[in-house]
């Protein structure tokens, strides 16, 4: 086949000459071979290998699961394309529920969902992209399983408007932080350069329902990238916020502040140090003067020796030479060096 | 004050005294199931549906747990009650859950008493901070002594109180106790888990008493028998609710 008279005939199919025409639910469709434009990344290998996986494993399935599959396919709906809705077959479903599932960091689910499951669209009130900052605010929270799912570009001419093929994705798959989703550090890892003020950056977002793979609908949005912004971070301390040149006595830690109640949330493993009844954490940065004194939180023992009764800690915040010290002393209860703090604590 | 709507452990309708704000909940409640039945031993976690909160979703908050043990000898009776502390959160508006520990089981029927406070996260504003008052205790020839970190921060709806205990005469050891906190308003009644002391019997959890705190007055008659063992030290942690509208006195800090 050399020529294809025209789309609206139909009824063609095969390649030539780099076009490609078939038949997808009735419809024709014709297409250029597509070429990539650069080598291959780390992550385009992977995921290539991984659909491969998941295409050779649908043979692995037993007749009647391929059934249930075609049977949930004939009721859910592929891409539209040209104003036509597009079938979809149970393989493609196969492989589309599972290879988002792989991408979330899921197992390959060789049963097919017992039917489509409506997945919310994103909503949110801001995204904020400076050099230093890439953070999406006041996101409307959805609760597992559902993630929220990012693409972002690498910032490009302000005069670009359509820049969507650059989209890579920046998290798989990530549980909004309380209305805020702050992908700084992966957006640098992924790109690989800051964005630059003045240029655009193209995103794309979608909630992906874990459990079965379906997803919401991709929610485009586009952003100039500010050289500063308003936007402040919650005032909170985890261990991305450890002094390096000191040695704190947790292994983990979460500290926050962004209650706006007479609260904070106090959460650490601590772990004890010097047969005194304390764990020290030193932070790089200074706390906010407001937030500086003294909190009283619940903990548990969790030690090797099964201990698991309940504590009081007096937690003592200060700032000293430009850096925090926050002290888990231990007041009620019978004290282990390993205990876990955690829950709503008191500040004054 | 609400009462529950259900629950999926087995445990009678839970009456909830609280305060609820936009951002933050309150809650005080004390109750007793027997952890043989069915319906708690199929559940993962405690789940408590109630109506209506102010609040979506919270994040870690904590509940006591606590079991009675009386052991009898030819001398007389030995208290050796124990239990700990659990991570609950308010799930969804209608929704409190408290984890699931095995630890307990067999030592039923156990007590939960909600004396905490369930908080969100990125509001927007930082903590606030409130104002410590030392509480000062008044008892009869001073026989009852709390260490300097017994304290409450007192607000329009409800008070944060830590106890810490110290010392007793030894002549009142045995003794039902009473004693005036001078600085808890009168308006907040509430049974509050008193972690810590001895517990030869269950040397994982200790011990842990009741107290309990009506018209600024502190009650506790029951205590485990190693009470004032070394560094056992009771204590109380514990966010209560204020009834009715009596005003906060003028904070005097230390």
């Amino acid at each position: 086949m050399i020529a294809l008279p025209s789309i609206a005939f139909g009824g063609f199919s095969g390649s030539a000459k780099g076009v490609t025409a078939r038949q997808v639910g009735g419809r024709s469709v014709l297409s250029l071979k597509c070429f990539p434009t650069g080598a291959a990344t780390g992550a385009q290998l992977a995921r290539r290998a991984s659909l491969k996986k998941i295409s050779k494993s649908w043979k692995a399935l037993s007749s009647e699961q391929m059934r249930e599959w075609d049977r949930l396919a004939e009721h859910a709906s592929g891409a539209s394309s040209l104003g036509q809705k597009a079938e979809i077959s149970g393989l493609n479903l196969f492989i589309r529920l599972n290879s988002y599932r792989v991408m979330a960091g899921e197992s390959m689910m060789a049963d097919a969902p017992a039917a489509e499951v409506a997945v919310p669209n994103v909503s949110y009130s801001q995204v904020v992209v400076t050099p230093e900052l890439v953070v999406f605010g006041g996101i409307k929270h959805e609760s597992a399983p559902l993630k929220f799912v990012v693409k972002m570009s690498v910032s490009q001419s302000a005069g670009v408007s359509n820049g969507w093929s650059k989209t890579v994705i920046i998290t798989p798959g990530m549980e909004d932080d309380w209305g805020e989703a702050d992908v700084t550090r992966l957006y640098l890892k992924t790109i690989g350069v800051e964005p630059v003020p003045g240029e655009k950056v193209f995103i794309e977002t979608y909630w992906l329902d874990t459990a079965t793979g379906f997803t919401g609908l991709e929610c485009r949005d586009t952003v100039v990238v500010t050289g500063e912004s308003p936007y402040q971070r919650r005032v909170k301390a985890t261990m991305d916020n450890l002094d390096p040149t000191e040695e704190s006595h947790v292994s983990s830690l979460d500290v926050d502040f962004s209650t706006g109640s007479p609260v904070a949330l106090f959460s650490a493993q601590c772990l004890g140090h010097s047969n005194v009844a304390s764990s020290e954490v030193y932070l790089d940065q200074q706390l906010p003067a407001e937030v500086v004194g003294t909190g009283m939180a619940i903990g548990r023992s969790n030690d090797d020796d099964g201990h698991i009764n309940a504590q009081s800690y007096l937690v003592y915040m200060y700032n000293r030479n430009g850096k925090s010290q926050l002290t888990f002393a231990h007041r009620g209860g019978p004290y282990y060096t390993k205990t876990e703090v955690f829950g709503t604590g008191i500040i004054y | 004050m609400f009462n529950s709507i259900s629950n999926n452990f087995g445990a009678p309708q839970i009456q909830f005294k609280d305060y609820q704000a936009p951002n933050y909940v309150v809650l005080n409640a004390k109750v007793t199931f027997d952890p043989t039945n069915a319906a708690y031993q199929a559940c993962d976690q405690l789940v408590i549906t109630v109506p209506d909160l102010t609040i979506d979703r919270s994040t870690i908050g904590g509940v006591f747990v606590r079991f009675i043990e009386t052991q009898s000898y030819s001398w007389g009776d030995a208290i050796y009650d124990g239990g700990t502390v659990l991570k609950s959160w308010i799930k969804d508006k209608n929704t409190i859950v408290v984890e699931k520990q095995p630890w307990f089981d067999q030592n039923g029927p156990l007590t939960l008493y909600f004396v905490t406070m369930y908080a969100q996260l990125n509001q927007g504003a930082n903590a606030i901070k409130g104002t410590k008052q030392r509480l000062t205790v008044t008892t009869e020839g001073n026989y009852l002594r709390f260490s300097s970190d017994t304290f409450v921060v007192v607000f329009d709806h409800w008070v944060f109180m830590h106890l810490q205990f110290s010392s007793c005469s030894y002549a009142q050891r045995d003794l039902p106790w009473e004693a005036t906190f001078e600085q808890m308003p009168a308006n907040v009644t509430a049974d509050v888990p008193v972690p810590g002391g001895g517990n030869q019997f269950h040397q994982n959890c200790f011990g842990m008493g009741e107290c309990h705190i009506e018209n600024k007055i502190f009650t506790m008659d029951r205590r485990v028998m190693g009470f004032w063992d070394t560094g056992r030290e009771p204590f109380a942690f514990a966010f209560l609710v204020r009834e009715g509208e009596e005003p906060s006195p003028e904070p005097v800090e230390e």
